[in-house]
Protein backbone atom coordinates (compact mmCIF):
# COMPACT_ATOMS: atom_id res chain seq x y z
CA UNK A 1 0.00 0.00 0.00
CA UNK A 2 3.01 2.19 0.03
CA UNK A 3 3.47 4.67 -2.41
CA UNK A 4 5.42 8.33 -2.97
CA UNK A 5 4.66 11.12 -1.00
CA UNK A 6 2.96 14.05 -3.10
CA UNK A 7 4.63 17.27 -3.62
CA UNK A 8 7.39 17.17 -0.98
CA UNK A 9 4.52 17.12 1.87
CA UNK A 10 4.40 14.87 5.16
CA UNK A 11 3.95 10.87 4.49
CA UNK A 12 -0.23 10.85 4.61
CA UNK A 13 0.07 7.63 6.91
CA UNK A 14 -1.18 8.89 10.18
CA UNK A 15 -4.06 10.94 8.53
CA UNK A 16 -4.82 7.68 6.56
CA UNK A 17 -4.80 5.86 9.91
CA UNK A 18 -7.30 8.49 11.53
CA UNK A 19 -9.30 8.41 8.45
CA UNK A 20 -9.85 4.78 8.50
CA UNK A 21 -9.96 4.46 12.81
CA UNK A 22 -13.09 6.84 12.10
CA UNK A 23 -14.86 4.75 9.67
CA UNK A 24 -14.30 1.70 11.53
CA UNK A 25 -15.65 3.28 14.80
CA UNK A 26 -19.12 4.11 12.89
CA UNK A 27 -19.38 0.56 12.03
CA UNK A 28 -18.24 -0.98 15.76
CA UNK A 29 -21.03 0.85 16.70
CA UNK A 30 -23.66 -1.01 14.31
CA UNK A 31 -22.14 -4.24 14.52
CA UNK A 32 -22.58 -3.71 18.66
CA UNK A 33 -25.81 -2.24 18.33
CA UNK A 34 -27.06 -5.00 16.12
CA UNK A 35 -25.11 -7.56 18.25
CA UNK A 36 -27.73 -6.48 21.31
CA UNK A 37 -30.58 -6.52 19.14
CA UNK A 38 -30.14 -10.26 18.42
CA UNK A 39 -28.93 -10.55 21.95
CA UNK A 40 -25.49 -11.83 21.37
CA UNK A 41 -24.17 -9.25 23.60
CA UNK A 42 -26.62 -8.37 26.42
CA UNK A 43 -27.54 -5.14 27.69
CA UNK A 44 -26.65 -5.60 31.19
CA UNK A 45 -23.05 -6.43 29.67
CA UNK A 46 -23.26 -3.31 27.61
CA UNK A 47 -24.38 -1.13 31.06
CA UNK A 48 -20.98 0.11 31.27
CA UNK A 49 -22.57 3.10 33.66
CA UNK A 50 -23.84 0.57 36.33
CA UNK A 51 -21.09 -2.16 35.93
CA UNK A 52 -17.91 0.42 35.91
CA UNK A 53 -19.75 3.43 37.56
CA UNK A 54 -19.19 5.30 35.06
CA UNK A 55 -22.63 7.43 35.43
CA UNK A 56 -25.51 7.00 36.44
CA UNK A 57 -28.87 5.58 34.40
CA UNK A 58 -27.16 5.56 30.90
CA UNK A 59 -27.72 1.79 30.63
CA UNK A 60 -26.35 -0.47 27.70
CA UNK A 61 -25.91 2.72 25.60
CA UNK A 62 -22.91 3.77 27.97
CA UNK A 63 -21.00 0.35 26.82
CA UNK A 64 -22.08 0.65 23.12
CA UNK A 65 -20.33 4.58 22.62
CA UNK A 66 -17.27 3.48 24.88
CA UNK A 67 -16.35 0.35 23.04
CA UNK A 68 -16.92 2.06 19.69
CA UNK A 69 -14.75 4.64 20.92
CA UNK A 70 -11.93 2.18 22.20
CA UNK A 71 -12.02 0.77 18.74
CA UNK A 72 -11.65 4.26 17.47
CA UNK A 73 -8.12 4.91 19.32
CA UNK A 74 -6.94 1.41 19.19
CA UNK A 75 -7.37 1.34 15.40
CA UNK A 76 -5.81 5.34 15.26
CA UNK A 77 -2.90 3.86 17.61
CA UNK A 78 -2.23 0.89 15.64
CA UNK A 79 -2.47 2.10 12.10
CA UNK A 80 -0.79 5.12 13.09
CA UNK A 81 2.50 3.38 14.88
CA UNK A 82 2.40 0.74 11.26
CA UNK A 83 1.84 3.33 8.86
CA UNK A 84 4.43 6.39 10.78
CA UNK A 85 6.70 8.24 8.14
CA UNK A 86 4.93 6.12 5.08
CA UNK A 87 2.66 7.30 2.18
CA UNK A 88 -0.11 4.90 1.52
CA UNK A 89 -2.62 4.39 -1.10
CA UNK A 90 -4.66 6.98 0.43
CA UNK A 91 -7.43 6.75 -2.02
CA UNK A 92 -8.24 3.13 -0.81
CA UNK A 93 -8.02 3.58 2.42
CA UNK A 94 -10.43 6.89 2.41
CA UNK A 95 -12.85 4.12 0.13
CA UNK A 96 -12.68 1.58 2.94
CA UNK A 97 -13.36 4.08 5.60
CA UNK A 98 -16.32 5.30 3.77
CA UNK A 99 -17.45 1.35 3.34
CA UNK A 100 -17.34 1.45 7.16
CA UNK A 101 -18.76 3.99 7.61
CA UNK A 102 -22.07 3.59 5.18
CA UNK A 103 -22.33 0.05 6.99
CA UNK A 104 -22.34 1.76 10.25
CA UNK A 105 -25.24 4.19 9.06
CA UNK A 106 -26.91 1.10 7.55
CA UNK A 107 -26.43 -0.90 10.92
CA UNK A 108 -27.40 2.05 12.94
CA UNK A 109 -30.79 2.75 11.23
CA UNK A 110 -33.94 1.23 13.38
CA UNK A 111 -35.93 -0.16 10.80
CA UNK A 112 -32.45 -2.73 10.15
CA UNK A 113 -31.27 -3.37 13.25
CA UNK A 114 -35.10 -4.64 14.16
CA UNK A 115 -34.40 -7.04 11.58
CA UNK A 116 -31.94 -8.61 14.09
CA UNK A 117 -34.22 -8.45 17.34
CA UNK A 118 -33.83 -11.35 19.05
CA UNK A 119 -37.59 -13.21 19.52
CA UNK B 1 -38.97 32.91 33.51
CA UNK B 2 -36.73 30.40 34.90
CA UNK B 3 -34.96 26.95 33.50
CA UNK B 4 -34.99 23.92 35.79
CA UNK B 5 -31.67 22.19 36.23
CA UNK B 6 -32.94 19.03 33.27
CA UNK B 7 -33.85 22.45 30.95
CA UNK B 8 -30.63 24.19 31.36
CA UNK B 9 -28.88 21.06 30.62
CA UNK B 10 -30.83 20.40 27.88
CA UNK B 11 -30.58 23.69 26.08
CA UNK B 12 -26.81 23.28 26.50
CA UNK B 13 -26.61 20.10 24.56
CA UNK B 14 -29.01 21.43 21.79
CA UNK B 15 -29.21 24.83 21.40
CA UNK B 16 -25.55 25.89 22.39
CA UNK B 17 -23.71 23.38 21.55
CA UNK B 18 -25.96 23.15 18.15
CA UNK B 19 -25.23 26.37 17.34
CA UNK B 20 -21.65 26.62 18.26
CA UNK B 21 -21.08 23.56 16.10
CA UNK B 22 -23.37 24.49 13.62
CA UNK B 23 -20.13 28.13 13.54
CA UNK B 24 -17.52 25.57 13.23
CA UNK B 25 -19.09 24.00 10.47
CA UNK B 26 -19.42 26.71 8.30
CA UNK B 27 -15.92 28.48 9.43
CA UNK B 28 -14.67 24.89 8.65
CA UNK B 29 -16.11 23.87 5.29
CA UNK B 30 -15.81 27.23 4.11
CA UNK B 31 -11.79 26.57 4.95
CA UNK B 32 -11.89 23.28 3.71
CA UNK B 33 -13.52 23.99 0.30
CA UNK B 34 -11.14 27.06 -0.43
CA UNK B 35 -8.08 25.46 0.58
CA UNK B 36 -6.84 25.29 -3.42
CA UNK B 37 -3.58 26.10 -5.01
CA UNK B 38 -5.26 27.54 -7.40
CA UNK B 39 -7.50 30.26 -4.92
CA UNK B 40 -4.60 31.18 -3.02
CA UNK B 41 -1.31 32.64 -2.65
CA UNK B 42 1.26 31.00 -0.09
CA UNK B 43 0.86 33.84 2.37
CA UNK B 44 -2.93 33.49 1.63
CA UNK B 45 -2.36 30.23 2.84
CA UNK B 46 -0.51 30.72 5.66
CA UNK B 47 -3.43 33.41 6.90
CA UNK B 48 -6.16 30.91 6.84
CA UNK B 49 -4.29 27.87 7.99
CA UNK B 50 -4.62 28.89 11.52
CA UNK B 51 -8.88 29.59 11.49
CA UNK B 52 -8.65 26.44 9.48
CA UNK B 53 -7.31 24.44 12.41
CA UNK B 54 -9.46 26.56 14.98
CA UNK B 55 -12.55 25.33 12.89
CA UNK B 56 -12.05 21.81 12.42
CA UNK B 57 -10.49 21.17 16.06
CA UNK B 58 -13.69 23.57 17.50
CA UNK B 59 -15.88 21.19 15.71
CA UNK B 60 -14.31 17.98 16.79
CA UNK B 61 -14.07 19.46 20.65
CA UNK B 62 -18.01 20.69 20.68
CA UNK B 63 -19.06 17.34 18.84
CA UNK B 64 -17.22 15.21 22.05
CA UNK B 65 -18.85 17.66 24.26
CA UNK B 66 -22.44 17.55 22.79
CA UNK B 67 -21.96 13.75 22.51
CA UNK B 68 -21.14 13.17 25.99
CA UNK B 69 -23.47 15.93 27.84
CA UNK B 70 -26.25 14.37 25.62
CA UNK B 71 -25.26 10.47 26.77
CA UNK B 72 -24.37 10.95 30.18
CA UNK B 73 -26.56 14.13 31.20
CA UNK B 74 -29.37 14.17 29.64
CA UNK B 75 -30.55 11.10 28.32
CA UNK B 76 -31.07 9.25 31.60
CA UNK B 77 -33.16 11.61 32.85
CA UNK B 78 -34.88 10.65 29.13
CA UNK B 79 -35.16 6.95 30.24
CA UNK B 80 -35.42 6.72 33.81
CA UNK B 81 -38.59 4.19 34.55
CA UNK B 82 -41.11 5.85 36.47
CA UNK B 83 -42.47 4.52 39.72
CA UNK B 84 -46.29 2.79 40.09
CA UNK B 85 -48.47 5.24 38.82
CA UNK B 86 -46.07 8.20 38.34
CA UNK B 87 -47.01 11.01 36.23
CA UNK B 88 -45.59 10.12 33.11
CA UNK B 89 -44.55 13.87 32.02
CA UNK B 90 -41.54 13.38 33.98
CA UNK B 91 -40.57 10.52 32.24
CA UNK B 92 -40.17 11.30 28.76
CA UNK B 93 -39.66 7.82 26.77
CA UNK B 94 -42.25 6.22 29.03
CA UNK B 95 -44.59 9.19 27.87
CA UNK B 96 -43.82 8.24 24.39
CA UNK B 97 -44.40 4.79 24.18
CA UNK B 98 -47.55 4.51 26.00
CA UNK B 99 -49.26 5.61 22.61
CA UNK B 100 -48.90 3.96 19.52
CA UNK B 101 -49.58 7.63 18.16
CA UNK B 102 -45.99 9.23 20.07
CA UNK B 103 -44.00 5.55 20.43
CA UNK B 104 -42.41 6.56 16.93
CA UNK B 105 -40.74 9.03 18.45
CA UNK B 106 -38.66 6.56 20.97
CA UNK B 107 -38.70 3.30 18.57
CA UNK B 108 -37.26 5.21 15.45
CA UNK B 109 -36.25 9.11 16.08
CA UNK B 110 -34.42 8.41 19.57
CA UNK B 111 -33.01 5.11 19.23
CA UNK B 112 -31.30 6.41 15.60
CA UNK B 113 -30.27 9.82 17.16
CA UNK B 114 -28.76 8.56 20.10
CA UNK B 115 -26.43 6.01 18.25
CA UNK B 116 -25.74 8.22 14.77
CA UNK B 117 -25.10 11.42 17.20
CA UNK B 118 -21.79 9.42 17.97
CA UNK B 119 -20.70 8.78 14.47
CA UNK B 120 -19.91 12.95 14.51
CA UNK B 121 -17.48 13.51 16.74
CA UNK B 122 -15.01 10.06 15.43
CA UNK B 123 -15.45 12.38 11.73
CA UNK B 124 -14.57 15.38 12.79
CA UNK B 125 -11.84 14.17 14.88
CA UNK B 126 -9.89 12.70 11.94
CA UNK B 127 -10.57 15.57 10.24
CA UNK B 128 -9.07 18.34 12.70
CA UNK B 129 -6.26 15.65 12.77
CA UNK B 130 -5.68 15.72 8.62
CA UNK B 131 -5.69 19.38 9.26
CA UNK B 132 -3.27 19.93 12.25
CA UNK B 133 -1.00 17.24 11.10
CA UNK B 134 -0.62 18.96 7.41
CA UNK B 135 -1.25 22.44 8.60
CA UNK B 136 -0.33 24.73 5.53
CA UNK B 137 0.90 21.45 3.32
CA UNK B 138 -3.11 21.00 3.38
CA UNK B 139 -3.15 22.89 -0.07
CA UNK B 140 -0.70 20.72 -2.14
CA UNK B 141 -2.58 17.39 -0.93
CA UNK B 142 -5.85 17.59 -2.74
CA UNK B 143 -6.99 13.97 -1.88
CA UNK B 144 -6.11 14.50 1.77
CA UNK B 145 -8.53 17.56 1.25
CA UNK B 146 -11.32 16.41 -0.59
CA UNK B 147 -11.17 13.46 1.97
CA UNK B 148 -11.48 15.89 4.96
CA UNK B 149 -14.58 17.98 3.01
CA UNK B 150 -16.60 15.04 2.71
CA UNK B 151 -16.26 13.41 6.55
CA UNK B 152 -16.63 16.65 7.34
CA UNK B 153 -20.01 16.93 5.79
CA UNK B 154 -20.78 13.60 6.95
CA UNK B 155 -20.12 14.27 10.56
CA UNK B 156 -22.45 17.24 9.86
CA UNK B 157 -24.92 15.09 8.37
CA UNK B 158 -24.52 12.22 11.58
CA UNK B 159 -25.31 15.88 14.08
CA UNK B 160 -27.76 16.85 11.53
CA UNK B 161 -30.10 13.95 11.60
CA UNK B 162 -29.46 13.72 15.99
CA UNK B 163 -30.01 17.29 16.01
CA UNK B 164 -33.26 17.30 14.15
CA UNK B 165 -34.94 14.47 15.92
CA UNK B 166 -33.62 15.52 19.28
CA UNK B 167 -35.72 19.27 18.63
CA UNK B 168 -38.42 16.98 17.65
CA UNK B 169 -39.01 14.83 20.24
CA UNK B 170 -38.45 17.71 23.21
CA UNK B 171 -41.04 19.01 21.50
CA UNK B 172 -43.34 15.53 21.93
CA UNK B 173 -42.03 14.83 25.18
CA UNK B 174 -39.66 17.43 27.05
CA UNK B 175 -36.74 16.65 29.13
CA UNK B 176 -38.40 19.12 32.14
Amino acid sequence: MSSQPANDTKPNGPVAAAFIAAGAASFALGLIVVLNEAKILSGAFLDFAKNYGIGSGVGPLSGKVILSTIVFLAIWGILGFIWRGKEVNFGRAFAAALVFLALGFVLTFPPVFDLFLAK
Amino acid sequence: MALTDREGWALIHGLVFGALFLLAFGGGFAGLWSLREKFLTAEGVAERTPRLLIGTVGMAVIAWLTVIVGTWVVYPWYRAVPPEGADLTDYPKSLLIASPTTADWHNFAMEWKEHVAWFAPFLATAVAFAVAYYGVQLVRRSDVRRAATTFFILAFVAAGIAGLFGALITKAAPVA
